[in-house]
């Protein structure tokens, strides 16, 4: 039994952890990245449940607490306006990290060879 | 619901015989190794990893490099922080300026180093989601897979080319503790020099795993005893010699590990997984168990909670998360609704408890659930949920506001808030009128504000409720227009007597859909307990055993009919766990007998487990009735043995106890009998209901028996009601009213009666008697003439019995007994018992009593009438004996110290005790 596994598996180890290396830039791009996007999509969209921004913007006619006169309903208008601004740059606060993150992802590698490259010369 | 599955058909690869090797160790060229497998859902599933010393030793050695590589690299990884931690600390030393940091322009080593260690964070952050994609390694079986025929053909030519889609090589699927486990196993075997790693081994190694040791705990098994019988069987094992390897037996309950936790949606096999399978393969696993009071479907049961259980924490936390985005205002997230004051007085804000986790979770009612949406997918805006009280109709409601809360709700519900108006509250301290006001004012405000849906509980409250004039509306009928012209959703709960009484074909009842929730039954009723113990648990510091949750609800189900599961269990857990909290001190387990005890204290039904005291009295049955009755050895005879059937469980559970029809001349001792059955089986005389047949003779008194729709109770089914363990004598049987008789039809044979009110009156646990005298004439002549019994019996059945009693009604008694007519001997006899009831009586007053052997035979002389039998008995002794000590009392001649003597005449004689 031995003569069977033995090789078998001795091998098997060193080309797991070879190919754990060699995999890992070719994963950083491929698989990683879709990671990371859906990631990052998933937080934003959890981000905007959170601010209710989209919510805001589909009721920006309707009156805030059913106020149906005239004066109500021009506040409303002018207090979802403004609501849906702040909102909005809190969202945008959001947007730029998760894209910030996905930058940095991928100028990463490049980064880190060019300074190695960069300290070694 | 989840079920144990069918068993899996294997095939053996014919060369090799499922072994997967050839000579020399090769794998095998018929079936590539592969050996053996089955098929299931259009796949093939086999297990290839073939265990040896080397490889496991491998195995751990592969593991350690891992370790290895990971702890490198985290180490690379802190150094680099380290590194660049330490230059700025040392750029800093000499400058302000903040533009000397720029670490990406300056040269150092230090700086090198923390470049190099990002590469090390990159690698840290692959292999952390390489590991944990790998993780989800069972493929699940999609719907409508597994009806599918499969499409690989029987033939190892194809199976060997197959590819890995539809062929599973299961090794995958375990989780590293669990191959850990396997390899013990493995090494077990070789140790102990075995040719094969039996199922035995496996069972064994997986006794180590906590989870399994948890699943045991629950069962109440203790572990040295188990683990012991194990041992020993493994000694047992006689297959010594060649090189240790997999049975074939231990191959398929590794596959079938991996197809049960597929089926169970299971992300990784675990040795829970392995406990059923090994029990199936080896005969010996399930007599151990046996004897340790588990079987398969208990541990299958048990396995079933710990998943129930994860799945529960799991989507709590996933509720947690959901939960953040409902609004904890009354407001809905686009700020359209409006303020509602007099809702917030009277009304509880569902949602917004279920938001902060205040409710309970609600199991096993999704049929309930996908009911209430599609009657309102039907057009309706209300939806009534029906049922009797402690079924969970307002857990169901609890449900709807954490699904509400999830936003994992039909359109019309999201983002809303669901409210419960108090009934009680509404009406109480207001005249009709102004309670009418409130209803309005805060339909008006559930109508403006929109984002809101009702929820009344025990809405027949505000049934039958008007302002005062005729032709005023009911408060019910306030909410019927409002959900009629669609207003407002509104959900509303009654139990369903009051939904008959109050709201059936009212204006309330017709608008809003009917929905019933139904009790509990079965594997249903467990999942929901199971749900509530992990609360109970913490509550009391008590541990709950399954025999005791598999108990309160055969119990429960079986003695307690005026409540519902699963309330009723759940009630009874609680008693329990108080009372075993108390009594034991730490972290008691809580076993059946427990829960039998509390339900035997309940409903005064002995359910505890047959003592040993108890089993010598059913044994020697007989003598104890005996003690209190004279001959008659045939009739004692076969209520013993009927009683001793139903004692130890063996009868069908859905007829009384035992029908008997007790037959002869009046003062025999049928009721005597009747009296000694109650004592002795049921603990006291008081559990024998007495029902005078003779008071049923017309037949309208049916109602004054079962009771009436307006009400009325009955006297036999209110009496069975209440206590249900019980024995029914039905006397002068045949004097009833024929319709009358004819219930007994569907009592005697179904075990239960339907009461005037509509209810199920069980009669399962009664024993039901009925005595006659026809045909007393009969048995005394042909006694005298002496015919045997049996041919008295049959003679009675045929010619005086049917004529007054249908022949199915006779058919349906376990017995028809007859009573033999008392002889002189007899009633001397039960003269010396009569007469010890006197001794006992005069022995607490301090007096002796004795009696002269011919003195009680002339007594006995006196009171014996070949017609009654022994009943005049009783008047004479009364007469010459009790008066007598009586007057002797009064008058002051019998003290303390004496002793009554009745003397060879039948007279009283008082010996003067001595003087102190």
């Amino acid at each position: 039994m031995a003569t069977n596994n033995l090789p078998i598996f001795g091998t098997k180890v060193l080309i797991e952890i070879v190919r754990d290396i060699l995999y890992f830039p070719l994963w950083w791009y491929s698989r990683g990245l879709i990671y990371l996007v859906t990631s990052l999509f998933s937080f934003l969209k959890n981000r905007e449940k959170g601010l209710a921004l989209f919510v805001w913007i589909k009721n920006i006619f309707k009156p805030m607490y059913a106020q149906t006169d005239w004066q109500g309903v021009l506040i409303s208008i002018f207090m979802r306006i403004v609501e849906i601004i702040a909102r909005s740059i809190i969202m945008l606060f959001w947007i730029i990290i998760a894209l910030a993150s996905f930058l940095i992802w991928i100028l990463l590698p490049p980064l880190v060879i060019y300074e190695i490259i960069f300290q070694l010369i | 619901m989840l079920k144990n599955k069918e068993k899996n058909n294997f095939i053996y690869c014919p060369v090799c015989e499922g072994r997967g090797v050839a000579k020399y160790g090769l794998a095998c060229s018929n079936c590539g190794g592969v050996g053996l497998g089955t098929f299931f859902a259009n796949r093939f599933y086999y297990w290839s990893l073939r265990l040896g010393k080397t490889v496991i030793e491998l195995d751990q050695f592969r593991k350690k490099v891992h370790l290895a590589v990971n702890i490198v690299a985290y180490a690379i990884c802190l150094l680099g922080l380290f590194s660049l931690g330490a230059w700025v600390f040392i750029v800093g030393k000499d400058t302000v300026d903040l533009g000397a940091f720029a670490f990406w322009r300056a040269k150092s080593v230090l700086i090198l180093i923390f470049w190099l260690s990002v590469i090390a964070d990159m690698f840290i952050i692959y292999r952390m989601n390489e590991e944990e994609r790998l993780m989800h390694k069972i493929k699940p079986i999609k719907y409508g897979e597994k009806d599918e025929i499969s499409s690989l053909i029987n033939n190892w030519e194809d199976i060997k080319k197959a590819t890995g889609k539809v062929k599973i090589d299961v090794w995958g699927g375990y989780d590293a503790r669990t191959l850990t486990i396997i390899n013990e196993a493995f090494l077990l075997a070789q140790r102990l020099g075995h040719a094969y790693v039996a199922p035995m081994h496996l069972f064994f190694a997986c006794l180590s795993d906590p989870q399994v040791g948890a699943i045991f705990s629950r069962l109440n098994i203790a572990p040295d005893r188990l683990i012991d019988s194990i041992k020993n069987q493994i000694l047992n094992i006689k297959d010594i010699g060649g090189k240790t390897e997999l049975s074939r037996n231990a191959k398929e309950i590794l596959i079938e590990a991996y197809l049960q936790a597929n089926q169970l949606g299971q992300r990784k096999v675990t040795a829970k997984n392995l406990l059923i399978p090994c029990l199936e393969r080896d005969e010996m696993i399930g007599e151990i168990l046996y004897d340790l009071e588990a079987d398969k479907n208990k541990i299958f049961n048990v396995i079933l909670w710990f998943i129930v259980n994860e799945k529960q924490v799991e989507n709590y936390r996933k509720f947690k998360q959901i939960a953040r985005f409902k609004p904890s205002s009354n407001m809905d997230r686009a700020y359209t609704s409006v303020a509602t004051p007099t809702l917030n007085h009277f009304a509880y804000d569902l949602t917004l408890a279920a938001k902060w986790s205040k409710l309970e979770f609600c199991v096993a009612r999704n049929e309930e659930i996908e009911k209430i949406w599609q009657a309102f997918e039907s057009g309706r805006n209300g939806v009534m949920l029906v049922g009797p009280a402690g079924v969970g109709k307002g857990t169901i409601i609890d449900g709807l506001a954490q699904l509400m809360v999830q936003e994992d709700v039909p359109k019309f519900l999201q983002d809303k808030r669901l409210v419960e108006i108090d009934a009680a509250r509404l009406v109480s301290g207001a005249t009709p009128a102004q309670a009418e006001e409130r209803l309005l004012t805060m339909i008006d405000e559930v109508n403006r504000a929109g984002n809101i849906v009702l929820f009344i509980d025990n809405v027949e409250n505000i049934s039958g409720i008007t302002s005062g004039t005729e032709e005023s509306l009911d408060l019910s009928e306030v909410l019927a227009n409002a959900i009629e012209r669609r207003e407002i959703f509104c959900f509303a709960a009654a139990t369903d007597k009051n939904y008959t009484q109050f709201l059936e074909g009212r204006s309330l009842g017709n608008v809003m859909t009917k929905v019933e929730v139904k009790e509990p039954t079965g594997n249903q009723a467990i999942q929901i307990i199971e749900s509530k113990i992990g609360y109970l648990e913490g509550k009391y510091g008590v541990y709950f055993s399954y025999s005791a949750i598999e108990h309160v609800i055969k119990l429960t189900t079986q003695y307690i009919h005026d409540k519902y599961l699963p309330k009723k269990a759940i009630d009874i857990l609680e008693q329990v766990a108080v009372k075993t909290s108390k009594k034991r001190g730490e972290q008691p387990i809580v076993t059946h007998e427990d829960i039998a005890q509390v339900i035997s204290e309940a409903t005064g039904v002995p359910v505890t487990k047959i003592s040993e005291t108890e089993s010598k009295v059913l044994l020697h049955l007989e003598d104890k009735i005996h003690e209190r009755m004279i001959d008659q050895e045939e009739a004692v005879k076969m209520v013993s043995s009927s009683l001793r059937r139903a004692r130890a469980g063996i009868r069908e559970g859905k007829r009384p106890i035992a029908n008997f029809l007790f037959l002869g001349p009046t003062g025999v001792g049928k009721t005597e009998l009747a009296k000694a059955v109650a004592d002795v089986f049921f603990g006291n005389e008081k559990y024998m209901i007495r029902v005078d047949m003779s008071e049923y003779q017309n037949a309208d008194s049916i109602n004054k028996m079962i009771g009436d729709e307006q009400g009325a109770i009955g006297y036999l089914t209110e009496a069975v009601r209440k206590q249900p363990f019980s024995l029914v004598l039905l006397d002068e049987f045949e004097k009833a009213h024929p319709q009358i008789l004819n219930l007994f039809l569907q009592v005697m044979d179904d075990g239960r009666l339907t009461d005037g009110q509509g209810r199920t009156i069980d009669f399962t646990n009664a024993i039901l008697i009925a005595t006659s005298n026809a045909g007393a004439v009969f048995i005394q002549e042909q006694i005298q003439v002496g015919v045997k019994i049996e041919k008295i019996k049959d003679a009675l059945i045929n010619e005086h019995l049917n004529k007054i009693m249908r022949p199915e009604l006779i058919n349906r008694f376990d017995g028809v007994i007859v009573f033999k007519p008392l002889d002189k001997e007899n009633v001397k006899a039960i003269a010396k018992l009569m007469l010890n009831k006197t001794r006992k009586m005069l022995e607490t007053k301090g007096i002796s009593f004795q009696a002269d052997e011919t003195g009680v035979a002339k007594l006995a002389e006196l009171g014996f009438d070949p017609k009654f039998g022994a009943r005049p008995l009783r008047r004479v002794l009364q007469e010459k004996v009790d008066d007598e000590i009586a007057n002797k009392i009064l008058a002051g001649e019998l003290k303390r110290r004496d002793t009554v003597i009745i003397d060879s005449e039948a007279q009283i004689q008082i010996e003067k005790g001595r003087k102190i």
